[in-house]
């Protein structure tokens, strides 16, 4: 023991009362979880990972998830690059500003958020509307209720955790590395491509997989604008668990998602090691 | 200055390395040969919004010299060196590099490299590729860029760390990477803000050093910025002085020491002794009275202004130029009454503190010269040489304490 923990009071432990319950509360939770997931009325059964493994549809909504937040995670980085760069660009009077307006959508509940994304994209929404009314289509387009409507809602409740991602990275590039590089002969061009990408790029990798971590466990967005048939792992894990109440075939499913989401890490950061191979 | 076969070869070299579409047609790059390396400054003012932070600068400089501008932080002289490399355009007045006009041609084509005060290194790239940088965008070929590059690296004193990352670099080595990476382009002209600042102070002599030979190798115009007169003084061909947004004084250091063009120039490069006085009598001598009685100085003493009697002056002294001694004082010498109040030695020399005319004066002598029969606290004879004395106008703002003037 050291002398400095030993003169502290006792009364000062109860400070770790909170962080006791939190971390206490967590760890029942997971062994719950387990528990929940391999043993079913007393005995071990493995039933619902060999379900899984036997409905073809089962496994569609876990591949679904999986590819979705993929071209999520991509299309809210490439989105998300261009606010980045103008973020960084305006200057400290208006970079402020400006990331409130990005930031205001998650001052509305996700829900909300949906339903508008419902007015825009139903078959009797906004878009179809106007389209029907200049005479281009017949039969309404389907927008939403399929994948297209969960990738466009979590693309965009997700983009702002992409700015302000790839933004921190702008903002850590050196101030005049940009003036070194015209000196040097490039034009803004050249440097954007030979310095400032490749130093926003760590920024772009993070964001990435932030969004395709959020993307992977989403609920709400895929529940409200997808389809009936097309199931979200995030989605199905809620119905389980609030509807039927088979806490074990959602705890299989969440386990089973949780190890998708660690191997997808895993990867990824090979990936990126490699993609940002000696940059310090 | 490089002889005139240097400065060809390098002109010749400069010419193969620029792209065709540089600023710079072919007959006029023939005109401009002895331009090159060569800034014209003409009447150039930069404002942001009502406050000028350069006002009518004119300066010419040389090709190949080692120029220097030096002033306090805010005098322009960052502003100055950034209107040169482009980064700004000037509100008034006209910059011409290599004879040529710089209005409207954007930083990437003029014929400059900069080294900036935090280096600005690419912190993704290693040493090699940060000095391939320039010569990668120009479109080289591989082996002519390995070459190039390997041959800097040498130069600047890098040899083996080609692979190393700029992370693993010390201050100094950061430095030669930077001065590496503009001069493997052989820009005309290499402009420098304050780079030796954030280094100690062993590093930095060492690094003055090398500097002043790379630039008499390379015969490259540099364009120095510091605030440091000591390091302008030890590298300089030429000295601006800056301040207030105006050009000062342009000399060589030994110049700008010997014969300060006001009194702003004077109190900055080098120390000073300063008496405040009043001109009592104009002539072929010039009358002065200060708190420790009236002096004559011969008019030439006066720099930069005609005094009139009455004027508020400052009666300048370097010094070395104040005496102290107990023997036999010359006759033509100023005398006035003084007291040592302290000795310190620094080795070669010895620095005097005195007491005279209400304030406080410094002597240097050499220590082997200095009076060793005088005590910290005794009375002594301080005398001067009057024409080693400068008489130079108040600065502007300081009038009020001149004396006489105090309430």
């Amino acid at each position: 023991m050291n002398a400095s923990a030993e003169r502290l009071p006792p009364s000062r432990l109860l400070l770790l009362l909170p962080v006791a319950i939190v971390l206490g509360l967590f760890f029942t939770s997971v062994v719950m979880l387990f528990s929940n997931a391999f043993i079913e009325r007393g005995t071990v059964s493995l039933r619902y990972f060999q379900q899984i493994l036997d409905r073809p549809d089962y496994q569609l909504a876990f591949l679904r998830t999986v590819l979705s937040s993929i071209v999520v995670s991509f299309s809210a980085v490439l989105l998300a690059y261009p606010i980045a760069l103008l973020l960084w660009r305006a200057g400290d009077r208006w970079r402020n500003q400006l990331l409130i307006v990005v930031l205001v959508p998650w001052l509305v509940s996700l829900v909300v958020r949906s339903y508008g994304w419902i007015i825009l994209l139903g078959p009797k929404g906004f878009i179809n509307a106007m389209l029907a009314w200049i005479g281009v289509l017949d039969e309404p387009l389907p927008l939403m209720f399929n994948d297209f409507g969960i990738i466009v809602g979590l693309t965009h409740v997700l983009m702002p955790f992409a700015v302000i991602s790839i933004l921190s990275s702008l903002l850590a590039i050196e101030s005049n590395l940009e003036e070194a590089s015209n000196a040097l002969g490039a034009t803004g061009l050249q440097t954007f491509r030979r310095v400032v990408l490749p130093l926003s790029l760590p920024g772009a990798f993070t964001a990435l997989m932030v969004v395709y971590l959020a993307c992977i466990g989403a609920i709400v967005t895929p529940l409200l604008l997808g389809g009936v048939t097309q199931k979200f792992v995030g989605s199905q894990i809620y119905q389980e668990v609030m509807s039927t109440y088979n806490m074990n075939k959602g705890a299989a499913w969440s386990l089973c998602l949780l190890a998708i989401s660690f191997l997808s890490l895993v990867l990824f950061k090979a990936i990126e090691r490699r993609a940002l191979r000696g940059q310090a | 200055m490089p002889g005139p076969a240097l400065g060809n070869a390098s002109a010749g070299l400069r010419a193969d390395n620029r792209c065709p579409n540089q600023y710079r047609n072919a007959v006029s790059a023939q005109l401009n040969e002895r331009q090159i390396g060569a800034i014209r400054i003409e009447a150039v003012a930069k404002s942001y919004g009502d406050t000028e932070v350069l006002s009518a600068v004119d300066l010419s400089i040389e090709p190949g010299s080692f120029v220097t501008l030096l002033g306090p932080s805010g005098c322009g002289k960052t502003t100055l060196l950034r209107l040169i490399a482009g980064f700004i355009s000037p509100s008034r007045g006209r910059i011409c590099i290599d004879g040529a006009d710089m209005a409207g041609i954007p930083t990437q084509r003029r014929p400059i490299g900069m080294v900036f005060q935090n280096l600005a290194l690419f912190p993704h790239l290693n040493v090699f590729e940060n000095i391939a940088y320039g010569l990668q965008l120009r479109h080289r070929p591989k082996d002519e860029i390995a070459r190039r590059v390997a041959q800097f690296i040498e130069i600047v004193g890098l040899a083996g760390l080609g692979e190393r990352r700029i992370a693993q670099l010390s201050g100094g080595q950061k430095q030669r990477v930077a001065l590496a990476r503009s001069l493997v382009l052989e820009p005309s002209i290499l402009l420098l803000d304050e780079p030796l600042s954030a280094l100690d102070l062993q590093l930095r002599k060492q690094l003055q050093v090398a500097l002043k030979d790379i630039q008499r190798k390379l015969g490259t115009t540099f364009v120095f910025v510091t605030h440091d007169q000591e390091e302008a003084t030890l590298m300089s061909d030429t000295i601006v002085v800056m301040s207030q947004g105006r050009v000062q004084q342009v000399a060589n250091p030994s110049t700008i020491y010997a014969a300060p063009a006001n009194l702003f120039v004077a109190k900055f490069v080098g120390e000073l002794n300063e008496l405040p006085a009043r001109v009592t009598a104009v002539g072929t001598s010039l009358a002065l009275q200060t708190e420790a009685g009236e002096m004559r100085v011969p008019a030439s003493a006066a720099q930069g202004f005609t005094p009139a009697v009455g004027d508020a002056a400052a009666l300048c002294l370097r010094p070395e130029s104040l005496v102290v001694s107990s023997g036999e004082v010359p006759a033509h010498h100023v005398r006035l009454p003084a007291q040592l109040v302290d000795v310190i030695s620094l080795g070669p020399v010895s620095r005097l503190v005195l007491q005279a005319a209400g304030r406080r004066l410094t002597s240097i002598v050499m220590s082997e010269q200095r009076p060793r029969d005088l005590a910290p606290g005794s009375p002594c004879s301080l005398h001067f040489d009057p024409d080693k004395a400068r008489v130079y106008a108040p600065l502007a703002g300081a009038s009020a304490r001149a004396f006489g003037e105090a309430a």
